[in-house]
């Protein structure tokens, strides 16, 4: 292993192991005011007047007509409101806040404040939602000749639902006016420029007036990639209006209920067969977009980029579309639209397998690309696919191999046993073009006089190691002790736009900067002398330009790989399932620190098993999220899962810092198709299942089918 | 900012509670969940009347304020509780929850509750008026009613300590921890010379109340184990017939489904 994936004590553990770590829910809040928010009790109605009791001294209600901009947050699009316009969307919708010094009569005023609403019929059923939000579509080769020409054709639909990123931190955000008419906003966030962005159109102001600083954060998981723009928004009015600090901090309830989670989705594949491979698939995707469009565009086009998985399939089409319903906005979790069609191809993969009679993970083998194969979008896998390494890997460790043959004879009895296997890809970094196009990244180096090196680029640490791993690398050129170089929460006056902290792009891309950043001040170094070095992102060669419009092209540079294993046992009279193991190999090139890395790998393959069994959220038919505790949204706890056996597979990416790639998501994407696998079989087979998560209720269900 | 009472006896406990409108607050697991405001608590966590498991000839006393984790440790309370009481919560929990705190909640998914169904026990309450024994099934009229009036505090859980060896007992919950019960069910049955004696199932968490069917129960009392093997699939189908579930965050069919498997997988384990 490379020297630099030694692991070293995290910079930010001693604060938060000690509890010194100060998040913006710590923050003193004399003289400050705590702002409640009023929210919408339909999915869909007319807000035909606020009426508001009368406001005790010091007290202050902010709605949209007190936006000195515009009443729109920007993220991709800009259709979703700071404050609720004259209808409100989904249940939970913002349409104002009260502001005062005291939270409980904050509160107790949104309570007595009545709202006349005329109810408007709401869209809940992503069947028959109407409004497309995006619709992609590309393809290759000639479908209809492959499907005249098939041996056998498959058609099957999947499902999957809801899941909340539920970090430990719910959603906070503080703004503060600051003198000379500037504005302070600062929280729990992953990307302080994309807040920056949005508040400045809000207060319709230049981008020295506002500056954004993100507070130790507790975990994100996508959750706060684009939802703290629209709370920093909404502070940023109130502080604006009333002149002081205004700090929202979210209950776990309206955190579960009106933030952002995954896109709930409905996949229909048609495949065609011949000789044993597949040589089509028609897919149409559906995600669930919520009511208002945040991140949609972007998590459908990863998700249907890798629609048909890791096989080799020369002719396909794939239609993707993010639709409305009047819900509360979907929105990123680690994976980005990922997930829900790996579920779909593996679970359809083993399905034409059993029906073939055949070996589900063999017939995978053989269908699978290889280095040189041609993408989905007809780029090229440049690089080696790893894949039957790690297959091998993974079945060193499980015995997967002949457990999967042995489980899949007929079982009787109350225990039955069950191993499911998946494999997938998860591209580094941005989709497409927007490395290049739109983030332009920017790194930069302080040198101070004392010897000591800052790093400025505006990535948040949440937790995946940044303000530790970013500074090993930039030690590693110097040749410096790690205690010299030292990296801070971002905050937008003081560090360049180096993008946002998402798809895993922070250390590849940025990393790789600060790496050039550092050897070009090693060059330039001088002592006793401050000194300041940047770096701008610039494409690898190799890569085939990608063209949105048409989806063609390398969608990224290169892929991180995983394969993962779960064997479980099903409790046929409960329809409980215990995981006897769950084993993986992950390449996300080299670790830039091996317990860091460990960490995510682990934490992320939990959050897939969640899931994939347990973790069920769904909205009633009035387009309310019930599961809005954490009684009622149950996620794994240690003891639900045995020691996650996970190994590192290193294929080297060259264009990352010492070969690193993307490292967060990979270990989440293929959990569901293996958990579910592993519960099909073990229920004998006969059934297909084509939904996650698969709860124990399900295999109730399931089995009485089984017998039927 | 709590208000309450911290009464050093059980005496001061009871005219505290004749005179003020108080909630009693053993662990404080659920209350503190709660979070009432304007709430005043009548604190008996450390009283030591309610502290003591003890037994007589007839009956296991544990008191009202004896926590899960010591149950668990004590050479007194019987294996059945003990495995119900072992699957609550977490450790913490059961370091804090009581077995009276498990009881006056009022919920019917109490695990420790299940127990006290299934062997027939009774609920010691006292108030300044004097002491009163009452059957677990009455001391629960509906869902979260209680026979209990306001100045009634629950003294101690009278589990009988016979009989209730040859036990069966499953939790379905959400997860493997910190998993509040979706399906429960505890039974005993008891064989001398081939007859049997007692016959008893209890299901938890899937109506307003814990569910016992005595009537259904007595189908099996004093038949011979090869009579009721005979009569094992009409005695579930009578349960099948009789069990009015309802929906919680499970469905209710799901509930019924478990329960029955469940009776099954018992009477059969029993060779029934």
């Amino acid at each position: 292993m490379h020297n630099i994936s030694r692991s070293v004590t995290k910079k930010d553990h001693e604060p938060k192991m000690s509890g010194r770590s100060v998040y913006v829910g710590d923050v003193d809040m004399h003289g400050c005011l705590f702002g409640k928010l009023l929210r919408s009790k339909y999915a869909r109605a007319k807000v035909l007047g606020v009426r508001l009791p009368e406001l005790p001294e010091g007290y202050t209600y902010v709605d949209r007509t007190d936006v000195p901009g515009d009443n729109n947050v920007n993220i991709v699009m800009d259709d979703t409101p700071v404050f609720a316009r004259e209808t409100v969307e989904y249940v939970g919708e913002p349409i104002g806040m009260v502001c005062g010094p005291d939270e409980g009569v904050c509160q107790d005023i949104v309570d007595r404040i009545e709202v006349d609403y005329e109810e408007l019929e709401p869209m809940l059923d992503l069947r028959k939602a109407d409004e497309v939000f995006f619709n992609y579509e590309y393809g290759k080769g000639d479908l209809d000749a492959a499907f005249a020409g098939a041996d056998k054709v498959y058609d099957e639909e999947f499902q999957t639902g809801y899941q909340e990123q539920a970090y430990l931190e719910t959603q906070g955000m503080m703004a503060v006016p600051e003198e000379g008419g500037r504005m302070f906003v600062h929280g729990s966030m992953q990307c302080a420029y994309y807040v920056h962005g949005a508040v400045m159109r809000v207060l319709n102001c230049g981008p020295a007036d506002v500056h954004i600083h993100q507070d130790v954060t507790g975990g994100g998981f996508g959750g706060k990639e684009a939802f703290p723009s629209i709370l920093a928004c909404q502070v940023a009015v109130a502080a604006h209006k009333c002149q002081k600090p205004v700090r929202v901090v979210f209950s776990r309830r309206e955190d579960l209920e009106f933030t952002s989670k995954r896109h709930p989705s409905l996949c229909h594949y048609k495949a065609a067969v011949k000789d044993g491979k597949v040589t089509a698939m028609d897919i149409d995707v559906k995600f669930n977009g919520g009511a208002y469009t945040t991140l949609s565009a972007v998590v459908l086009q990863r998700g249907i980029i890798c629609a048909n998985g890791v096989y080799n399939v020369p002719n396909l089409h794939v239609h993707g579309r993010a639709l409305k319903t009047n819900t509360t906005p979907t929105g990123a979790y680690r994976g980005f639209g990922a997930p829900q069609t790996y579920f779909a191809v593996e679970m359809l993969m083993d399905h034409i397998a059993r029906d073939l009679g055949v070996d589900s993970i063999e017939f995978k083998r053989q269908n699978l690309v290889k280095k040189g194969d041609a993408t989905s979008t007809s780029g090229l896998y440049h690089f080696d696919v790893p894949l039957p390494e790690m297959l091998a890997e993974v079945d060193q460790a499980s015995d997967l191999l002949r457990k999967h043959k042995e489980y899949s004879k007929p079982q009787t009895g109350r225990f039955r046993r069950g191993i499911g296997f998946s494999w997938h890809f998860h591209g580094a970094g941005f989709t497409g073009s927007g490395e290049r196009d739109m983030i332009k990244a920017v790194a930069r180096l302080h040198k101070y006089k004392d010897g000591t090196v800052e790093v400025l680029a505006s990535n948040g640490e949440i937790g995946q190691g940044l303000r530790t791993t970013f500074p090993k690398i930039v030690a590693h050129e110097l040749n410096l002790p790690l205690e010299k170089v030292f990296y801070d929460h971002p905050d937008t006056s003081r560090v360049p736009d180096s993008g946002p902290t998402v798809a895993s792009r922070s250390l590849m891309v940025v990393g790789e900067l600060l790496r050039r950043a550092a050897i070009k001040l090693r060059n330039e170094w001088e002592d006793g002398k401050d000194q300041i070095v940047e770096e701008r992102f610039k494409e690898p060669d190799f890569m085939i330009p990608f063209y949105l419009d048409k989806f063609q092209g390398d969608a990224y540079p290169d892929y991180a790989w995983g394969a993962q294993a779960i064997e479980v046992e099903v409790d046929t009279l409960t329809g409980q399932a215990k995981i006897l193991g769950a084993y993986a190999s992950f390449d996300v090139g080299t670790p830039i620190d091996y317990n860091i890395v460990m960490g995510q790998m682990e934490g992320g393959f939990l959050q897939g098993i969640g899931y994939a069994s347990i973790e069920h959220m769904n909205y009633d038919d009035k387009g309310r999220i019930r599961n809005n505790t954490f009684s009622d949204y149950l996620i794994p706890t240690t003891v639900d899962v045995p020691n996650l056996n996970v190994q590192l597979h290193v294929r080297e990416f060259p264009d990352g810092p010492y070969g690193a790639k993307g490292a967060g998501e990979v270990p989440l994407v293929g959990a569901p198709g293996a958990y579910v696998e592993a519960i099909e079989q073990a229920l004998g087979g006969k059934v297909s299942l084509e939904h996650a998560p698969f709860t124990a209720e399900d295999t109730i269900k399931a089995l009485a089918e089984e017998d039927a | 900012m709590v208000n309450g009472f911290y009464p050093q006896n059980l005496d001061e406990a009871l005219d505290l509670l004749s005179k003020h409108d108080v909630v009693p607050y053993a662990g404080g697991t659920d209350l503190m969940v709660q979070d009432k405001p304007n709430q005043t608590y009548l604190f008996v966590g450390k009283l030591p009347e309610l502290r003591n498991i003890s037994e007589d000839d007839e009956y296991v006393r544990i008191g009202a304020a004896v926590t899960f984790t010591e149950a668990l440790a004590s050479p007194l309370v019987p294996q059945f509780m003990k495995e119900a009481v072992s699957r609550i919560a977490a450790p913490a929990i059961r370091n804090a929850g009581t077995f009276g705190g498990n009881l006056g909640n009022g919920s019917a998914k109490a695990d420790s509750v299940l127990v006290e169904y299934a062997t027939g026990a009774k609920i010691c309450v006292a108030s300044v008026r004097g002491e009163r024994v009452i059957p677990v099934e009455r001391f629960y009229k509906g869902r979260k009613e209680l026979d209990l009036a306001p100045d009634e505090l629950i003294l101690e859980v009278l589990l009988p300590k016979l009989g209730i060896d040859d036990y069966y007992y499953h939790k379905v919950g959400g997860r493997q921890a910190l998993a509040i019960s979706r399906v429960s069910f505890g039974g005993l049955l008891s064989v001398e010379d081939g007859v049997i004696t007692r016959f008893t199932c209890a299901f938890g968490a899937v109506s307003g109340t814990v569910l016992r069917y005595p009537d259904l129960e007595a189908q099996l009392v004093g038949r011979t184990v090869e009579e009721a093997r005979g009569a094992s699939e009409k005695v579930i189908a009578s349960y099948a017939e009789r069990m009015q579930l309802t929906r919680g965050r499970v469905s209710a069919e799901y509930r019924k489904d478990v329960c029955l498997n469940l009776l099954g997988d018992f009477l059969a384990s029993k060779g029934i």
